[in-house]
């Protein structure tokens, strides 16, 4: 029985064949590899081997089951369709009710498949909860807490000089983690707000901060390397824009890092003369709704990126960043933000200390480059919907010319 | 047809109809109060995992409850589930007159519940300084009782509601205003237990805070005339309503609506002794 | 003496003197009044079945704003807020207002049928059932006000279907947003659970003699598991969304952390509710395609007990697995290993009712018509869902999964691939009944087509998207990240299953107007809804059926001198007790339900502060409509549960002027 006309059927055939070239041109079809920088399938730790592993277990007793089953199912379709008119019109086939047997052994099977799943699941869901004993004594610990939309990375064991006096507060930063490589990290994680998720898949999965509740996770980076890290629990307005970098260092260039961050932030000295920054400033260029703000060199080799930004900008202005410090007050930027030794001591966003030697703004949103780190300054909301700090410019009413800007700019970048 | 009602051969235990013998309304609120379990599982164990996790500086329960008077009260609502048996035994024995007293009981008991429950909420309040806001404690104890104790205000609604029905006229019956009379009568009865409800209220507050007797009653008068006149004439009311007219339209056939009624309230006196276990007697183990 | 009794629990002889106009008895059979007041089941159904179809589209507009934003990295289709707000209510919407009401639609029309009963046990509750859902419906969108007319503080829902605290709270959620999405789903709770105890009752007491439980079509038997799972789960959220209330408006604790609350206990009680909630959403599905398969492989389900009780089983365990939507919360190593194995255990049930569908098919004669493709088509798609639910179950490799793509993928072919395409089979299937008419096999078919490969291009590449790292709930993202033509992919998907299931509203559309008309029972059915005329008369059996055997329709079939002479003898009986009973129609459960309409409006529409003036609204509003509730259910109670008697000519048309009132002393 022809059910449908033949020219529609081959009608049909062009138009699929047409749309699909159509559509398809243009894309690169490599998502199947899988290659990304929050891939799930590349595994650069301990943790993160041991759940993809587990994730390989399932997936391959799953897919055998899948093609037993999926080819009885086929075969049955095909040998057992009534192929024409006298076929469907015959008598019923015999009216058989069931076989026990074939059922008990069909329930004993599935069980035997679960276990093969099970067993790893198990022995994962004890390696992964916490720092293997033998190595407690190693671990490095740090505390990351979620903020709308920005995450906190505290370093308890570390003492930071808050002022020439000497006082000392525990190290902290924002946004951008920096851990040793080789050596399993035990995070405790917090949130001040909403609950949050903290999940660098290349490192291992994710964990909720949730508030009222004192989570805990581990992971190691086999290496020095740059990971892509983003928040995984829905938490508002800005969730999709809520993103951090973990960046994992050798034993040396991590205590180097450490040691540069333990100190007051970096003071460029004033030129006796005022010659500020009057000469008229161009405006940024306006910039498309969500528009990109990594460019692609950073993103072929981020670690070098990342070491480049430990350096001192090359054309520093200590005038502008004079008058970007005194603005930073006026502004009232520090009843947010702490700058170690500046005199800034808000909290309630992230610590600027040494802001200049990050690689990302507004929560690994953006490269942290003149350009970019003014679109962000100038106009928070039109980068990140909804946060907080241009609700407070809003409150606050606070603009800021185009001159400002570029001081401001020019005063962060310096803080290395 | 009218004889079906009058005849004596219901069986109250099977229902033919039924492909159980179970009749439709029994099993609907077997199945709900299943439902209703669940209800107050979820509350009680939002109750017991705060008291398991207290935020630091909380109430202590036990400087808040006064389990004496909180006994008394559970006392009273089993006794009211006694009164609710012999009622639903009263109709199915096709024995109207015994089955509205009893019913009468059954509410007068559950409003005593319910009295106890706005003095102690009361006292909470004033008293105590625990409110609905100002502690974990406050929120999921006023929470769960008063939920429970909207289940017994429904309860005596629905009995109320019962009583008044079980006046509608039946066959022979020349009343035009029934249905006026059920409305007005139902009103009646619902504003003489609301002013009541007040008056006590009023009486135990004039004892607390007046020195003598004599100034308590002098106090509880002034306060509660208005409502004492009240709730005389709406019992005055309910007593005209309910004054014998003939012929009824309740009999044995009501049985089961006054038995889902029973399961309902026998449920809900359950509940409360779970309450009353794991809110507050294991606060004093 | 058997009668007498009978008589007086079905009609209570009330015998009241004069009936008051306010409490006469709508007599509307067509019209606007004739829907309002109906409490046949099958126009309820009907009714149930329209409202879910326009939710289904609505939520379908939803999902392609959704996919359009994501079309291409950095997408400027739509704000954040509103890229929140859609996801928000696509789930919400497409759970409780869409696939939720379309079983109900089937439970409504179909079970009364397949159990040889005339109604539900409570016809009058059913109607409230019904208008409760629309009232909920009405809540839950009313927020839409806000963008769509410009109102400051009225926003639809947009802190996520599952609502995690303290996100909902009144400090992160300001507006109103939350407030109709709480009172929202109350009131689509209480619909739901009114209309699942009714359905209890009916199923384990309106069973036609004969009508063992085993006996039971396994549609009926997902039915009573069903509704069993939505009268123990709902309670769950019912209370958390108090919680949630009192926090928002009273001032309490519950999650509020400076005063000790625990924001986990939420996701505890939301789960509780919510993992029962995925089996309500797909043992109906799994009903149909039990229902479907048979019929045409022309053989019997292979294995029904253990089919029934796999089940009741997957119903039982799923409240024991609500954890797994939590592995990473932090629970522990014994709570997370318990709630992994739990969560395998329930692959057991889910695979064996796989095995013996195919066991079902092999042996028969397959007929390869629309309803069957879209079957078959379900089976395919919900073993790959299943699988990668398994997948899930290994809880350290669902860190990396949980809140990704991978999630997204796994559960619309659960939903999508599983419960909608058997809805939509269901909707093939019963047509002819339904309606008396069938849908063109080359329209049918094409449609199946278009959206099987619509789907499979939407959600396939959405688990190679979660394995990349692609979290949910983002309304934009990088292309650096490898995700690009995945998600264009996605979407180009996603639009030509828009069209599939266009082009199936349209043929469904056309067929109920033009389609072919059809005799009795056009598909050689097995189960009893078959046995009757289609349309379906009111009062749907002519003579209440005897069953023999579990495909009782199937026996009928081959037994048909005994049959006949069986409906010769009843028939008999029937006439000689006065004809076959109906109950009378009522406006009241639509007045109760327009009282909680007008409390879910009132009480969440305006501020809740004492200085605003908005208080009195929102006071005055709320009594009011508890005061219209109370007076529905109080006459509804009061009007009483009779019915009349029809008598039928040889056609089984009513004879006219035989109808009969009873329980007025008339007679």
């Amino acid at each position: 029985m022809r059910l449908v006309p033949s020219f529609l059927v081959r009608a049909g055939q062009l138009l699929v064949a047409g749309a699909s070239l159509l559509l398809l041109s243009g894309c690169d079809f490599n998502f199947w590899r899988m290659d990304g920088h929050q891939s799930t399938m590349i595994a650069e730790g301990p943790v993160a081997r041991s759940q993809l592993n587990l994730f390989y277990v399932t997936c391959w007793v799953t897919l055998v089951i899948f093609i037993l089953v999926g080819g009885v199912l086929a075969y049955t379709m095909w040998r057992f369709r009534a192929r024409t008119e006298a076929d469907e019109r015959a008598e019923p086939p015999p009216q058989s009710h069931g076989n026990p047997l074939v059922e008990i052994g069909l329930i004993g099977a599935s069980v035997l498949a679960l276990v093969i799943i099970a067993v790893p699941t198990l022995t994962a869901i004890w390696y992964t909860y916490d720092v293997p004993e033998a190595e407690k004594k190693n671990a490095y610990e740090v505390t990351a807490t979620g903020y709308q939309w920005w995450f906190k990375f505290e370093y308890p064991a570390e003492q930071a000089a808050v002022d020439a006096a000497g006082t000392k507060t525990p190290l902290v930063t924002g946004n951008e983690l920096v851990i040793p490589a080789g050596r399993p990290v035990r995070i405790n994680v917090r949130t001040v707000d909403v609950i949050h998720s903290f999940w660098v898949p290349k490192l291992g999965g994710k964990i909720d901060m949730i508030p009222n509740r004192a989570n805990f996770f581990w992971l190691q980076a086999d290496k020095p390397g740059y990971f892509w890290g983003q928040c995984a629990e829905y938490c508002g307005d800005s969730h999709a824009v809520m993103r951090f970098r973990v960046i994992a260092l050798d034993e040396k260039d991590f205590a180097a890092w450490k040691e540069k961050q333990l100190g007051l932030a970096r003071s460029v000295a004033a030129p006796a003369t005022a010659v500020a920054a009057a000469a008229p400033v161009a405006a940024l260029r306006a910039f498309k709704v969500n528009e990109v703000g990594v460019s692609e060199a950073f993103d072929r080799n981020p670690l070098e990126a990342w070491r480049a930004k430990q350096a001192v900008e090359k054309e520093e202005n200590p005038a502008l960043i004079a008058q970007g410090r005194e603005l930073f007050a006026a502004k009232t930027c520090n009843a947010c933000h702490s700058v170690r030794g500046h005199g800034a001591m808000g909290v309630q966003g992230p610590d600027l200390t040494h802001f200049g030697a990050r690689t990302t703004v507004g929560a690994g949103l953006i490269e942290n480059n003149p350009e970019q780190l003014r679109r962000w300054i100038r106009d928070p909301e039109s980068v990140k919907p909804g946060n907080k700090m241009a609700k407070a410019y809003r409150d606050n009413k606070i603009t800021l010319s185009d001159a400002e800007q570029v001081a401001l700019t020019a005063y962060l970048l310096s803080l290395k | 047809m009218s004889s079906h009602a009058a005849s004596a051969s219901i069986d109250h235990h099977h229902d033919p109809s039924t492909s159980t013998g179970i009749p439709n309304k029994k099993l609907l609120m077997w199945a709900f109060l299943a439902s209703d379990c669940m209800f107050f599982g979820v509350l009680i164990a939002t109750h017991l995992v705060y008291r398991l996790h207290p935020p630091a500086g909380g109430l202590d329960p036990k400087a808040v409850f006064s389990v004496e008077l909180t006994s008394f009260s559970t006392f009273i609502l089993l006794m009211s589930s006694l009164m609710m048996a012999l009622a639903v035994t009263a109709i199915q024995k096709g024995n109207v007159r015994s089955c509205r007293w009893s019913l009468l009981t059954t509410i007068f008991f559950g409003m005593i519940f319910l009295g106890c429950q706005v003095y102690e909420f009361q006292h909470f309040v004033v008293d105590k300084k625990m409110t609905l806001s100002n502690s974990l404690l406050g929120t999921t104890f006023y929470t769960l009782t008063g939920t429970h104790g909207c289940h017994v205000a429904i309860g005596v609604l629905w009995l109320t509601l019962m009583y008044v029905r079980s006046f509608k006229p039946g066959a022979g019956s020349a009343q035009r205003t029934w249905l006026s009379h059920q409305l007005l009568h139902a009103l009646a009865l619902l504003a003489f237990l609301g002013l009541c409800l007040k008056v006590t209220l009023g009486l135990v507050h004039a004892i607390q805070v007046e020195p003598s007797l004599g100034a308590a009653a002098g106090h509880f008068v002034k306060a509660e005339f208005l409502a004492l006149a009240g709730a005389l004439a709406a019992l005055g009311a309910c007593a005209w309503f309910a004054r014998p007219r003939g012929p009824v339209a309740f009999g044995e056939a009501n049985a089961i609506d006054v038995e889902s009624m029973g399961l309902y309230w026998h449920f809900v006196d359950i509940v409360w002794i779970v309450i009353f276990t794991a809110v507050y007697l294991l606060e004093y183990l | 003496m058997d009668t007498t009794a009978k008589t007086a629990y079905l009609t209570k002889e009330d015998a009241v003197p004069v009936q008051p106009k306010l409490l006469a008895h709508p007599t509307a059979k067509t019209g606007l009044m004739s829907w309002l007041t109906t409490v046949d089941h099958k126009r309820i159904g009907f009714l149930y079945g329209v409202f879910a179809l326009f939710f289904f589209l609505v939520g379908g507009v939803e999902a392609l704003l959704i996919r359009a934003q994501l079309m291409y990295p950095n997408g400027t289709v739509l704000t954040a807020q509103m890229y929140n707000t859609m996801f928000t209510m696509h789930g919400t919407t497409m759970i409780f207002l869409a696939v939720m009401p379309l079983s109900a639609a089937f439970f409504n029309y179909i079970m009364p049928l397949q159990i040889g009963a005339r109604d539900v046990a409570f016809p009058r509750l059913n109607a409230f059932s019904l208008w409760t859902f629309v009232a909920g419906a009405i809540v839950l969108n009313i927020g839409w006000v806000g963008p769509i007319f410009g109102v400051d503080g009225h926003n639809a829902p947009d802190a996520g279907w599952y609502g995690y605290s303290p996100l909902t709270s009144k400090q992160f959620t300001p507006g109103h947003s939350v407030d109709y999405w709480v009172m929202g789903l109350q009131l689509l709770g209480v619909a739901s659970i009114a209309a699942s105890l009714n359905f209890i009752v009916t199923i384990i007491n309106m069973r036609a003699p004969g009508m063992t439980m085993m006996r039971l079509p396994v549609f009926t038997w997902m039915t009573l598991v069903t509704a069993f799972l939505i009268v123990l789960s709902f309670p769950a959220i019912t209370i958390a969304l108090v919680e949630l209330m009192m926090d928002r408006n009273f001032g309490t604790v519950f999650f509020e952390v400076s005063g000790g609350g625990m924001p986990i206990l939420w996701q505890h009680l939301f789960w509780v509710f919510g993992h029962p909630e995925v089996y309500i959403l797909i043992l109906p599905a799994m009903g149909i395609i039990s229902e479907i398969l048979p019929t045409f492989s022309r053989k019997p389900l292979f294995g029904y007990p253990i089919v029934v009780f796999s089940g009741a089983c997957i119903g039982f365990l799923g409240f024991a697995v609500w954890s797994h939507h939590m592995f990473t919360t932090g629970m522990g190593t014994v709570a997370t290993a318990a709630f992994a194995l739990a969560t395998m255990a329930i692959a057991v049930p889910t695979g064996v009712k796989i095995f013996n569908w195919i066991g079902t098919m092999w042996g028969g004669r397959l007929m390869m018509r629309t309803p069957m493709m879209f079957a078959l088509g379900f089976v395919w798609m919900f073993m790959i869902g299943g699988f990668s639910g398994v997948m899930h179950s290994a809880a350290p490799a669902d860190t990396q999964q949980n809140d990704s793509y991978f999630v997204i993928a796994h559960f619309h072919y659960v939903l999508i691939g599983g419960s909608i395409f058997a809805l939509l089979a269901g909707i093939h299937y019963w047509f002819p009944l339904m309606f008396g008419r069938k849908v063109s096999e080359f329209w049918g078919k094409l449609s199946f087509w278009i959206i099987f490969v619509g789907f499979n291009v939407t959600f396939f590449p959405m688990h190679f998207l979660g394995l990349n790292g692609m979290p949910r709930r983002t309304f934009t993202y990088d292309p650096n990240l490898g995700w690009n033509t995945a998600n264009y992919i996605a979407s180009i998907g996603a639009f030509v299953l828009g069209l599939g299931i266009a082009v199936y509203f349209a043929v469904m559309i056309y067929t109920y107007y033009k389609g072919e008309k059809v005799g009795r029972d056009p598909w050689d059915g097995r189960t009893l809804e078959w046995s009757i005329p289609n349309p379906p008369p009111e009062y749907n059996f002519r003579v209440i059926p005897t069953v023999h055997a579990r495909d009782a329709f199937w026996y009928e079939k081959n037994n048909r001198e005994q049959i006949a002479a069986e409906r010769a003898v009843a028939e008999k009986a029937e006439a000689d007790h006065g004809g076959i009973h109906m109950p009378f129609s009522s406006i009241w459960p639509f007045v109760a339900s327009c009282g909680l309409l007008i409390v879910g409006i009132g009480s969440t529409a305006f501020e809740a502060k004492w200085d605003v003036p908005g208080i009195h609204w929102k006071l005055g509003l709320s009594l009011l409509g508890g005061l219209v509730t109370l007076v529905g259910i109080y006459f509804w109670s009061l009007e009483g549960n009779e019915g009349y008697h029809l008598h039928l000519d040889k056609d089984g048309k009513p004879v006219k002027g035989h109808e009969q009132d009873h329980g007025h002393g008339k007679h």
